[in-house]
């Protein structure tokens, strides 16, 4: 009676560590994305702010960018390239009007300052705020694996899925401007 | 000699734990805001993201701004809670907005024509601070505004708490939880 409930306990344990590890290991299990097969980072909401951005017309999005703790680090020493393991993720959302900022913004150019409606209605026109998400793509560091691309593998996902094989051809060649800046656009916000 | 090394060491040892206690508190020492006494809460600069917002100011241009948050306002920005738990700081990072014309040639074989914008220089940083019981008078909030770590006047943060006003029903908070793309 005795060994069979430490066998319980023993098959208990190893079910509950193989469910840790699924669920642990997130979005790994989801789809990679094609020609470099990066995934989605585990946890990537949660990095620390690189900086921000926005692109006008036709695309009409808010950016952010964020870095794994290799790529902050990275960022604040000025390291150039970027070492292997840092990995970059740039999300976009619509951008949208908020109507509490347009009240704010109604009541207080109304009541305490000299702005006239027209200026009033300039200022809410020209106040945009994260709306749906538009989707997220990353740059991942490895110097040996993507040798051929500078260093970099990169991936787009729109809600969640990888996006198609074309898209990502078109990854490198764009980057190469920054060729300088080891590929990467985006500077440290201080 | 062995009992002198010692003392020797325990006082070294000690000008080392009051040397790191002073520029652990970093910003600390600095100036309070007026009215709040909010002073700059150290390594706000590491918390993690809230969202991203672009405001356009009369005679100041479009500012592109970042919101982010400590452990507390994190978790209750992801659980929905509302009103914010005591001990939430919410810290807002205004920035110039500037035209990128680098970002605009990569973006043009794709999307002709795309005017694309990065942060130019820093504005000021402003701090919402949750303590109900001290700011009981001011929705639960303290406020402040610092500009190039300095904080702003006394008039200045008089205008805090009637513009967070209008966002009553979200706990005086204009700022919602950008969720992953």
């Amino acid at each position: 009676m005795k060994r069979t409930a430490f066998l319980c306990v023993a098959v208990v344990m190893v079910a509950g560590a193989v469910a840790f590890t699924t669920s642990a290991s997130g979005h790994s299990d989801e789809e990679a994305a094609p020609v470099y097969g990066v995934r989605v980072p585990h946890g990537y909401r949660d990095w620390r702010l690189i900086s921000v951005a926005r692109v006008g017309d036709p695309l009409n999005d808010l950016r952010a960018k964020l870095g794994n703790d290799i790529a902050i680090k990275a960022y604040r020493e000025g390291k150039l390239p970027f070492p292997d393991g840092t990995i970059i993720a740039r999300l976009a959302w619509q951008q949208v009007t908020s109507e509490t900022i347009q009240n704010a913004f109604r009541v207080r150019g109304g009541t305490e300052t000299h702005l006239s409606p027209e200026q009033v209605e300039k200022l809410v026109d020209g106040s945009l705020v994260a709306g749906p998400p538009s989707n997220v793509q990353f740059m991942v560091k490895d110097s040996t694996k993507y040798a051929s691309t500078g260093g970099w593998g990169f991936a787009q996902f729109n809600d969640g899925k990888p996006a198609d094989e074309a898209t990502h051809k078109t990854c490198f060649s764009c980057h190469e401007p920054a060729k300088d800046s080891d590929f990467v656009f985006t500077r440290y916000a201080p | 000699m062995k009992r002198i090394a010692l003392l020797l060491f325990a006082i070294a040892t000690l000008a080392g734990i009051v040397a790191f206690t002073a520029r652990a508190s970093g910003h600390a020492d600095e100036a309070a805001s007026p009215i709040y006494g909010v002073t700059i809460p150290a390594g706000y600069r590491d918390w993690q993201l809230i969202a991203v917002k672009q405001l356009h100011f009369a005679g100041m241009g479009e500012q592109l701004r970042a919101q982010v948050g400590n452990d507390i306002a994190m978790k209750a920005f992801k659980e929905g809670t509302r009103p914010f738990p005591d001990g939430s700081i919410i810290a807002a990072m205004h920035w110039t907005r500037v035209p990128s014309e680098d970002n605009d040639k990569v973006l043009d074989p794709a999307f002709p024509g795309t005017h694309s914008f990065v942060i130019g220089s820093p504005v000021n940083v402003q701090f919402m601070v949750k303590d109900s019981r001290k700011y009981a008078a001011t929705g639960g909030w303290g406020f402040a505004d610092f500009k190039d770590g300095k904080p702003g006047d006394k008039a200045l943060h008089e205008t805090c708490f009637p513009c967070h006003a209008p966002a009553k029903d979200r706990d005086f908070v204009f700022t919602d939880y950008a969720l992953a793309p």
